[in-house]
C-alpha cells in the first residue's frame, strides 16, 4: 500500500513537472533553457513529446527531475536567511550568478 | 520603399516597442531596429504616451565599477551570458530576455532595479567593446564585471568585501526607521 501511494506521488511529480517543462519551453525557448537548466538539445525533444508520452514517462519509479547543485556553496547561500536585508539581498544575487554561470558553464 | 519586407517591419515595430516598453530611450531603439527616427518617434509617444528624454546617453564605464551598480550590473551579465551561451540569440533579443529575468530576480529578492533597460544595453556594448570583462573574484570564484585594464590577479568582489558605508543611503535609513517604528506600535 505505502509503496503504491509512493508511486502515485512520484507520478504525479513527474506529470506536473513534465508538463510545466513543456510549457515553459513552448512558450519562451531561451528562457525556458534559463529557467529548466536543461540543454537545448533536451529541450527540444521536451517539447515535441505526446500527451500520451508524458504520461508514459511519468508513469516510471523514478523522478524525472533531479537537483540541480552538488556545490553546497549555493546550497547554503539558498538556505541563509538573516534578519539583515541586504545580507539577503548579497547572498541571493551571489547564488543567482553562480547559478546561471554553472548553468552555461555546463551548456 | 520598394521591396521591403512587411513581415519584417512588423518584427522591428514589435521589438522596438517591447525595448520602449522595458523603458529604453531613444538612442538605443535607433541603432538596434532599422526603423526610421520619426517612427520610433511616433512609437515612443504611443507607448508611453510622452516625448522622450533629450540628452546624451550615460557613457563612462565609471558607474558600472562603483559598488551597488556592479553588483546588479555583474548579475545581468550573468544572466545574459547564460542566454547568449545556452540558445542562439540575437544581442537585441538576449539583451531584453536577459533584462526581464533581471527585473525578476529583483522583484522575488524585494530588490530595488537599479540597472535600467539603457544601461543594461550600455554595459553589454562596453563588454562587446572590450571596455568592460567579467572576472572571477579571487575569494569566492563569482564573476564580476570590471574594467578592462584593472588588474585581475588580486581582485575581491563588492560583496566578499563590503566597503563600510555600502547600503547606508538615506532611503535605507528611511525604511529602517519605518519598520522600527511598526515594531514599537
Amino acid at each position: 500500500m505505502k509503496t503504491e501511494q509512493l508511486l502515485e506521488e512520484i507520478r504525479d511529480a513527474n506529470l506536473t513537472y513534465l508538463l510545466l517543462a513543456q510549457h515553459l519551453i513552448r512558450a519562451d525557448k531561451p528562457q525556458a533553457l534559463f529557467r529548466l537548466g536543461v540543454s537545448e538539445h533536451v529541450a527540444d525533444i521536451i517539447e515535441a513529446l505526446s500527451t500520451g508520452q508524458l504520461l508514459k514517462i511519468a508513469g516510471t519509479n523514478m523522478l524525472m527531475c533531479q537537483f540541480r547543485f552538488d556545490d553546497e556553496i549555493v546550497w547554503n547561500l539558498l538556505t541563509s536567511h538573516s534578519e539583515d536585508r541586504s545580507r539577503n539581498m548579497m547572498s541571493g544575487v551571489r547564488a543567482a550568478m553562480l547559478m546561471s554561470d554553472q548553468l552555461a558553464e555546463a551548456a | 520603399m520598394a521591396g521591403k519586407s512587411v513581415i519584417d517591419d512588423a518584427r522591428e515595430v514589435r521589438r522596438a516597442t517591447e525595448l520602449v516598453e522595458l523603458g529604453a530611450r531613444l538612442q538605443v531603439l535607433e541603432t538596434e531596429t532599422k526603423l526610421s527616427r520619426e517612427r520610433l518617434l511616433r512609437l515612443y509617444k504611443e507607448v508611453k504616451g510622452k516625448s522622450p528624454p533629450k540628452g546624451l546617453l550615460p557613457f563612462s564605464t565609471d558607474w558600472f565599477v562603483t559598488w551597488m551598480p556592479n553588483i546588479h550590473a555583474s548579475l545581468f551579465m550573468s544572466i545574459y551570458s547564460n542566454l547568449i551561451k545556452s540558445s542562439e540569440l540575437d544581442d537585441v533579443d538576449a539583451i531584453t530576455k536577459a533584462y526581464r529575468l533581471y527585473l525578476e530576480h529583483c522583484g522575488t529578492h524585494d530588490m530595488e532595479v537599479v540597472l535600467s533597460m539603457t544601461r543594461a544595453w550600455r554595459l553589454v556594448k562596453f563588454v562587446d567593446a572590450g571596455m568592460l570583462r567579467r572576472c572571477p573574484c579571487t575569494r569566492c570564484a563569482v564573476r564580476f564585471v570590471m574594467r578592462s585594464d584593472d588588474l585581475a590577479n588580486q581582485f575581491v568582489c563588492g560583496l566578499c568585501n563590503v566597503p563600510s558605508r555600502a547600503g547606508k543611503t538615506n532611503a535605507a535609513r528611511a525604511e529602517r526607521e519605518q519598520r522600527d517604528e511598526l515594531v514599537v506600535h
